[in-house]
C-alpha cells in the first residue's frame, strides 16, 4: 500500500468494460521449407534425435515396468515411472532455444524435459565446460561410470549425452551414481549444471517454486529465464493460482525501480496432455474449455497467453522464441498452454479405463516423431535411412546405458549398513555462509541514517533496571531484536530479500520491519499477495537457486495454507538433492493470541514432526537476536516462531542486556532461565513467562524451588541440560501454548522418560492448552496454561503439595475421560 | 513431648519380637543411649536403646510378651503427660493390631502434605507397590527397604521424599499398611529354614548362656531343680529339631579322607598369609570351598524336599552352623560356588562374628541349600548331624585322627579326617549320597587339582 499510488474514487467508480484481446490458439502454420531459413539440416535432424532419445528412454522404462526386460536386459523397477511417451515434441521444442542459464522446473512426468533440456544444453556448451561440469559433479563419480565402459571414446558431447541419460536413469533406479544419489528418483530427478531444476511429485508444486527462481534471477541480475512445467490439471491447485498472482504482481512494473523495473522472466507452461491422471480437464474436471483462457484473467497483458501445438516441435520452438523476447523486454510473465497427449498411461499400471482405444490410436496415428520425420523427408531435408540410423543409434545408447544402470557393481545403491548416516548426513547442510554472494548490497541509506536505528539507540537494552521493569516505551523490545539481526544481514548479504504480507510500508503487522522500508529498495523488501503457499514456495525457489530469503506468515494459523510448501518443499530439497541444493530460507511465523480459534494456535509441533526443518521459538530479545543471527548465517531452512504476546517485551533474563554488536546463539541449545533444585519446568514459547510465575508461587507458597528451562529451539534439540536438571530435581513439568494432544512436548517428555528413567520421581507431565478451539481473549485463561495449572498438575501427578487444593482436574481419571471423548 | 518407642523390625521376614528383659521400669529417668529393653527374634537378641531422654511414662508390654513389630512398646516423655493415645492395647483388649496405629504413626513431613495412609493413599485391594524409579534407586543406595516407606506421592506412590524420611526417621507405616506389606511379600514364619546339627552339644555346652536373657521364675519352695523358661531361640531350635527328626527319613553315612594335602596347603597359605594378604584360611573353609565346587554335580543334595516336589538350587547357598552363647545359629554363605576360597573364608568369619554379637541380619539366617557343621574342633570322631529341613543334606566335619595304611608292605600313618553326611532318604537313595562323599573325598585329597579347575 504505497502512498505514491492514489486510489481515486472518481476513477475506480467510473463505468466502462474490460476488453480482452484474442488468445491465439495453434496459430503456427509455417512449412518446413519456410523454416529452412531458421534451421539447418543438422538442426532439423538433431530435433528428431532428441525426440527419439526421449521416446526410446520412455519405451525402455515402459518395457522394464511392464515386462521386467529391455533388449535382453532383465530388471525389476518397483518405483514410479510416469512416462511422457507422445509428449516428446513439446519438451524438445521448449528446450531447443534454452541454455544452461535458463532454468526449467518440472513435474512428476518430466523425464522428457530433463533429456530435452540436457541435450540442448550439451549442444550449446563447449567441450571444456562440459568436461568441467562432469568432472566436478560428485567429484566425477557419474562420469567415471560412463567413461569406464566406453571402449572407443567418442566426442565429449557424446560422452556428455551418455552422462545425461545415465545420470537420469541411475537416479530413477535409486542408484548412488544417479544425479542425486538415488534420493530423488523418477519424479524428482534434475541436474542444475544444465539448468534443469527440481521436478516435483506434488501436482503444481513447481509453480510457486519457479516464481522464486525467477525472483532470484531478477533480484540478483542473473541471466536467463525460468520456466515452470506443470500439467493442465494443476490449474486446479490453489498454489498454482497463487504462483500466477505472485508472478504477475503490478509492482514489478509500477513500483520496482531502475534495472529491476519490469515483469518477471517467467513462463508458466502447462504441458497440457488433457488428463489429470484419468480426469479430463476439458469437459470434465475444469471449466476453462481451453486452458490458455485462464491467462486472460490474470493481468492486462493476459499473461501473453496462448495455446500452441505441442505435437509439432517447430511450433513450440517458435512460441518459445517469441515468448523469450517478451521476457527479455521485461514484459513477462507468460503463460503457455502447450497442447500434447500421452499415449502411455498415467503410470504403467494405468488400464486407461477413462479413455477409448480409438482415441489413443488416433493420437498414435498423429505421432509427433513420425509426422515430423515424414515432413522432413517430404521437404527433402533427409532420407528415411538417416532417420533409421538415428533410431538405431539411440537404441544402442539406451541399451548401453540401461546395462550400466542395472549393474550393481558399477551402479551400487547407498550402503546404509556400511554408512548408516548417508541419508541423515544430508538432512541439513549445516554450513555457515555469511553472504551468499560477494558484492555490494542494494540499500537506500546507511544504517546510521535509519530512523529505527536512531530510535533503538535511545532504548534501554535490559528489561529490568534497578530491580524495576523498564517501561515499554523505553525498553529495547523483542521486535527490535529481530529487526537488528535482519538489518545487519541486509547490509552484509546482497542476496537477502524479505517479503510477505504487509512487510513494506506497514513494517510488518507487528512492526518488526519498521525502518526497513526506508532502508531497502522494492526488490529487497516487498509486499506479497495474500498467498501463503506462494510466499513460502517462492522462498524455496529463491533459496535453492542460491539466494538468502526471509518470508513471513502473519499468523501461525496460516501455516496450513503453506502446508505443502513447508512440509514437502522447504524441508525436503536439500536431502532429495543429495546436498546439491542449499536452503538458506527463514520462515518467520507469528503465533497469535486474542483473536480466537483461527488466529491463536501454536503449531510448532507440526513443524517439529517434519524431517528437514530447523525449528526455533525464542521468547526473549536476547535469544531472538542471537537465534535470528544464527538462522541467517546458516544454509538450512529455519521456521522461526515468534509470539505476538511478546513483541514489546524487554530482556528480563540476560542481565547484561541485548548486545549491540553481532552474536549468535546456536540453534538447538535450550537455556536455563532460572536455577532451582526441586522441580524442572521446561517450556516452549511464551509459556516461559507463565512458568516463571508458577515458579514464584511454588517457591513462596510451597517452599519448592523450580528450575525453569526455555527450550528456545525445538529441532535440533540438545537434551543434555534438561537431563542434567532432571537428574538433579527428579521431576519435570513441560508446558507450552500448543494443544496438549500431539504436542511436541509429549515427544520430549517421552525422550526424558527414556533418558532419565532411573532419576525420575514421577512421570514427566505435560501441561498444554486444551484440545479445543481457542476461545475469545476474555476466556483464554481457561484455554492456555496458567501458573495455577502447572501447580495443580504438580500436585496431582508429581508430588502432593501441602495445603494445596487443586482447582483444575489433572487426575488420571480425567485424562482417561477427555481422551475417550477426544477432547 | 511424649514419644512412643516402637518394636523395631529386624529383617524383612520378622513379624514380631519377644521382649526378653526390661532394664527400665515405669517412672525411671532415661538418657539417650540407655538400654530400655532387650528383645528377641527367633534368631537373635537385640538391645533397644533410648533415642531421647525423659521419663519412662508407660510400658505397654511385659517381659516375654510377643510384640508385633512397629507397635508401641513404651513411651518416653515428661512427667504428667498423657500416654493414652499411644497405648496399642487401648480400646480392644487382647487385640494386638490396633486400628488407632495409623493416627499414632502418621507424621507430617516438613512443608509437604502426607495423605492419610488409611484412606486411599495405599488403596485396599491394590496390592501393587508403587514407587518411582528415583525413590527405588535411592532406597537401594541407602540400603533401606522401600516397602517400609509410606507412599505420599500421587496414588500412594512412594517417591523420593518418602525414602528420605524412611532413612532419617525409620518406618512410618500404619498397621494397615504393614499388613499390606506383609501380604504383599507373602512372608511365612521361617520354621522350615531353622536349625540343624548339634543339638546336644549346644544344649550341654551353654545352657546358662542360652538362658541368660530370660527371666527366672523364683520359687519359694526352692526345689532341687531350676525351672528356666525357654528362650525364644531355644523354642525355635526345639521345634525345628523335632520337626526335622519327625518329618524326614534321615540317616548318616560316615567316611574319612586323607588330609595330607589340605594340611600342607593350609600350612603354605599360613606362611605366605601376610605377603599374599589372605585371610586365615582354615580347614573348615577348605571343606566349604570343596563342597561348593562338588555339590552342584549332586543336585539332589543341593535341594529342598517339599513333600510333592523338589527345589533344586542353581547356586550353592551354604549354611554354616555357628555355636553362640544364645544357641545354635546357621548363617548362610550365598552363592558360595561363585566365591573364591579367600572370599568364603572372609565371609564365614564375618557372619560368624555377627552371630556371636547378635547383630547378624536375620535374612542371612535362612535360605541355605545345604548345611555344614563342624564338631571336629571338639575332638568328635563321628556323629549324626540333624537335617536342616527341608534341606536334603547336612555334612558333619569330624576331627583328624592318625590312621595306618599299608604302603609297599609297610604300615604308614596318615592324617584321616572324618566326614558324616546325613541325608533325607525320601529325596535320594544311599548310593547317590555315597557318590557325593566319594566325589568330595577325591576333591579334598587332590585339592590342588580342584583349585586348578
Amino acid at each position: 500500500m504505497p502512498k505514491s499510488q492514489f486510489i481515486d474514487p472518481s476513477e475506480v467508480r467510473k463505468s466502462g468494460k474490460i476488453i480482452f484481446k484474442d488468445i491465439p490458439v495453434n496459430q503456427y502454420e509455417k512449412t518446413i521449407d519456410q523454416e529452412k531459413e531458421n534451421f539447418s539440416t543438422e538442426d532439423f535432424l538433431r530435433i528428431y534425435r532428441d525426440m527419439a532419445v526421449i521416446r526410446e528412454f520412455e519405451t525402455m522404462l515402459n518395457a522394464i515396468k511392464t515386462t521386467n526386460e529391455y533388449n535382453g536386459i532383465q530388471y525389476n523397477h518397483p518405483g514410479p515411472a510416469h512416462l511422457s511417451t507422445g509428449q516428446e515434441a513439446s519438451s524438445v521444442g521448449q528446450a531447443y532455444l534454452l541454455d544452461k542459464d535458463d532454468y526449467i522446473f518440472g513435474s512428476h512426468r518430466s523425464h522428457g524435459e530433463i533429456l530435452a533440456k540436457g541435450l540442448s544444453a550439451i549442444e550449446k556448451l563447449s567441450d571444456k565446460e562440459l568436461l568441467e561440469i562432469m568432472e566436478s559433479f560428485f567429484d566425477g563419480a557419474i562420469l567415471r561410470v560412463v567413461e569406464g565402459k566406453q571402449k572407443n571414446k567418442g566426442s565429449v558431447k557424446e560422452l556428455a549425452i551418455d552422462f545425461l541419460v545415465y545420470g537420469t536413469l541411475a537416479e530413477i533406479f535409486a542408484r548412488e551414481t544417479g544425479f542425486h544419489k538415488g534420493l530423488g528418483g523418477s519424479m524428482h530427478a534434475f541436474f542444475t549444471p544444465f539448468g534443469i531444476y527440481p521436478n516435483n511429485a506434488i501436482v503444481g508444486g513447481s509453480a510457486d517454486i519457479s516464481v522464486g527462481a525467477a525472483l532470484y534471477k531478477k533480484v540478483n541480475r542473473k541471466k536467463g529465464i525460468v520456466i515452470a512445467n506443470i500439467g493442465d490439471a494443476s490449474m486446479g491447485c490453489g498454489p498454482v493460482w497463487e504462483a500466477l498472482c505472485m508472478a504477475a504482481m503490478d509492482q514489478y512494473k509500477l513500483l520496482w525501480e531502475g534495472e529491476h523495473k519490469g515483469g518477471l522472466p517467467f513462463i508458466l507452461n502447462f504441458f497440457n496432455n488433457q488428463y489429470g491422471m484419468g480426469g479430463q480437464t476439458t469437459g470434465e474436471t475444469m471449466g476453462y474449455n481451453m486452458l490458455a483462457r485462464v491467462g486472460a484473467g490474470v493481468n492486462p497483458e493476459q499473461m501473453h497467453s496462448e495455446r500452441i501445438d505441442g505435437y509439432n516441435p517447430l511450433a513450440v520452438i517458435d512460441a518459445i522464441k517469441r515468448k523469450k523476447k517478451i521476457l527479455e523486454e521485461k514484459n513477462g510473465p507468460v503463460m503457455l498452454d502447450t497442447l500434447t497427449y500421452r499415449t502411455t498411461g498415467h503410470s504403467p499400471s494405468d488400464a486407461s479405463s477413462y479413455r477409448s482405444k480409438e482415441e489413443i490410436e488416433l493420437w498414435a496415428g498423429n505421432d509427433s516423431l513420425e509426422e515430423y520425420m515424414n515432413k522432413l523427408i517430404k521437404a527433402g531435408v533427409a532420407a528415411k535411412e538417416e532417420f533409421d540410423a538415428i533410431g538405431e543409434n539411440v537404441r544402442e545408447l539406451m541399451t548401453k546405458v540401461c546395462k550400466l544402470a542395472v549393474d550393481d557393481s558399477v551402479s551400487p545403491r547407498m550402503d546404509l549398513m556400511k554408512r548408516p548416516d548417508s541419508i541423515s548426513g544430508l538432512m541439513f547442510s549445516n554450513q555457515r555462509v555469511e553472504k551468499m554472494e560477494d558484492r555490494e548490497c542494494d540499500v537506500l541509506i546507511s544504517k546510521e541514517e535509519n530512523p529505527r536505528v536512531q530510535q533503538i539507540k535511545k532504548k534501554i537494552r535490559v528489561g529490568i533496571e534497578n530491580g524495576k521493569p523498564v517501561s515499554k516505551n523505553r525498553v529495547y523490545q523483542f521486535r527490535d531484536a529481530v529487526f537488528e539481526a535482519m538489518l545487519d544481514k541486509f547490509y552484509t548479504d546482497p542476496t537477502l530479500i524479505a517479503y510477505g504480507e504487509e512487510n513494506r510500508d506497514w513494517g510488518g503487522a507487528f512492526a518488526v520491519y519498521r525502518g526497513l522500508t526506508e532502508a531497502l529498495p522494492y526488490h529487497r523488501l516487498f509486499n506479497s499477495p495474500i498467498s501463503e503457499a506462494a510466499i513460502v514456495g517462492s522462498a524455496v525457489g529463491y533459496a535453492l537457486c542460491g539466494g538468502r530469503v526471509v518470508v513471513e506468515l502473519m499468523y501461525c494459523d496460516f501455516l496450513g495454507r503453506a502446508g505443502d510448501e513447508i512440509f514437502n518443499q522447504l524441508s525436503k530439497w536439500q536431502s532429495m538433492s543429495a546436498g546439491v541444493l542449499k536452503m538458506p530460507a527463514v520462515v518467520r511465523v507469528s503465533v497469535g493470541s486474542k483473536y480466537g480459534a483461527q488466529h491463536s494456535q501454536d503449531w510448532t509441533s507440526l513443524c517439529a514432526h517434519i524431517p528437514g526443518l530447523k525449528v526455533v521459538f525464542p521468547v526473549t530479545p536476547y535469544d531472538a537476536k542471537g537465534l535470528m543471527n544464527s538462522a541467517l548465517m546458516g544454509t538450512d531452512p529455519v521456521i522461526f516462531f515468534e509470539s505476538q504476546r511478546l513483541y514489546d517485551i524487554g530482556e528480563m533474563f540476560h542481565s547484561e542486556g541485548v548486545p549491540e554488536g553481532y552474536y549468535e546463539i546456536p540453534i538447538g541449545e535450550p537455556d536455563i532461565k532460572k536455577q532451582g533444585s526441586d522441580i524442572t519446568i521446561l517450556t516452549i514459547g511464551a509459556t516461559l513467562y507463565t512458568a516463571m510465575n508458577a515458579a514464584k508461587i511454588l517457591e513462596e507458597k510451597y517452599g519448592m524451588s523450580a528450575e525453569v528451562i526455555d527450550a528456545r529451539s525445538i529441532v535440533p534439540f540438545n537434551y543434555e541440560k534438561v537431563i542434567e536438571s532432571v537428574k538433579k530435581t527428579g521431576r519435570i513439568v513441560l508446558s507450552s501454548d500448543a494443544c496438549e494432544r500431539g504436542s511436541h512436548l509429549k515427544d520430549i517428555a517421552q525422550n526424558i522418560s527414556e533418558m532419565a528413567f532411573d532419576h525420575l520421581d514421577a512421570p514427566p507431565v505435560v501441561v498444554g492448552a486444551k484440545n479445543w478451539i481457542t476461545p475469545a481473549h476474555e476466556l483464554e485463561e481457561h484455554f492456555f496454561p496458567q501458573p495455577e495449572w502447572i501447580i495443580d498438575a504438580i500436585h496431582e501427578k508429581i508430588v502432593p503439595l501441602k495445603g494445596h487444593t487443586a482447582k483444575n482436574n489433572f487426575t488420571v481419571n480425567e485424562q482417561m475421560r477427555i481422551s475417550k471423548a477426544g477432547i | 513431648m511424649a514419644t512412643p518407642v516402637i518394636m523395631p523390625r529386624q529383617g524383612q521376614s520378622v513379624e514380631s519380637c519377644i521382649i526378653a528383659k526390661w532394664y527400665k521400669k515405669k517412672g525411671d529417668k532415661v538418657q539417650p543411649g540407655d538400654i530400655l529393653f532387650t528383645y528377641e527374634t527367633d534368631k537373635a537378641t537385640f538391645d533397644e536403646e533410648a533415642k531421647i531422654g525423659g521419663t519412662l511414662l508407660e510400658l505397654f508390654f511385659e517381659e516375654g510378651d510377643d510384640v508385633p513389630c512397629l507397635v508401641n512398646v513404651c513411651v518416653i516423655g515428661n512427667e504428667g503427660e498423657s500416654v493414652d493415645e499411644f497405648n496399642p492395647n487401648a480400646g480392644q483388649p487382647g487385640q494386638e493390631e490396633d486400628k488407632k496405629d495409623s493416627a499414632e504413626v502418621k507424621k507430617e513431613y516438613e512443608g509437604e502434605e502426607v495423605p492419610d495412609l488409611n484412606t486411599g493413599a495405599v488403596p485396599n485391594g491394590d496390592r501393587e507397590l508403587k514407587i518411582s524409579p528415583r525413590a527405588r534407586n535411592m532406597a537401594q543406595r541407602a540400603g533401606v527397604d522401600y516397602r517400609l516407606a509410606g507412599g505420599t506421592g500421587p496414588q500412594g506412590r512412594i517417591i523420593e521424599r518418602d525414602i528420605v524420611y524412611l532413612r532419617e526417621n525409620g518406618p512410618v507405616l500404619t498397621s494397615a499398611a504393614r499388613n499390606e506389606y506383609m501380604n504383599t511379600e507373602g512372608v511365612q514364619l521361617p520354621s522350615g529354614t531353622g536349625l540343624g546339627g548339634r543339638i546336644t552339644t549346644a544344649d550341654l555346652s551353654a545352657p546358662a548362656h542360652a538362658a541368660a536373657g530370660a527371666p527366672v521364675r523364683s520359687s519359694e519352695a526352692r526345689p532341687d531343680y531350676e525351672e528356666v523358661k525357654l528362650t525364644n531361640i531355644r523354642k525355635v531350635i526345639a521345634k525345628a529339631m523335632h520337626h526335622s527328626i519327625s518329618s524326614t527319613c534321615q540317616l548318616t553315612l560316615n567316611t574319612s579322607f586323607d588330609a595330607t594335602e589340605i594340611l600342607a596347603y593350609r600350612k603354605k597359605l599360613k606362611e605366605g598369609r601376610d605377603r599374599l594378604k589372605l585371610e586365615n584360611i582354615t580347614l573348615n573353609d577348605i571343606i566349604l570351598y570343596t563342597v561348593s565346587r562338588t555339590i552342584l554335580r549332586h543336585r539332589d543334595l543341593n535341594a529342598h524336599f517339599l513333600d510333592d516336589r523338589m527345589l533344586y538350587f542353581n547356586n550353592v547357598n551354604l549354611g554354616v552352623a555357628v555355636d553362640t552363647e544364645r544357641g545354635l545359629m546357621v548363617p548362610t554363605v550365598f552363592n558360595a560356588n561363585l566365591k573364591s576360597l579367600n572370599e568364603i573364608s572372609s565371609e564365614v568369619k564375618r557372619i560368624a562374628e555377627e552371630c556371636q554379637k547378635g547383630t547378624v541380619n536375620p535374612d542371612l539366617l535362612k535360605g541355605g541349600s545345604f548345611t555344614i557343621t563342624n564338631l571336629g574342633t571338639m575332638d568328635i570322631e563321628s556323629f549324626t548331624p540333624v537335617l536342616n529341613a527341608p534341606q536334603t543334606g547336612i555334612l558333619g566335619i569330624n576331627t583328624i585322627i592318625q590312621r595306618a595304611r599299608e604302603v609297599k608292605g609297610e604300615y604308614v600313618y596318615y592324617p584321616a579326617m572324618g566326614l558324616s553326611l546325613t541325608f533325607d532318604h525320601r529325596a535320594l537313595d544311599g548310593a547317590p549320597a555315597a557318590r557325593f562323599l566319594q566325589d568330595l573325598k577325591a576333591g579334598l585329597e587332590n585339592f590342588s587339582i580342584l583349585l586348578a579347575k
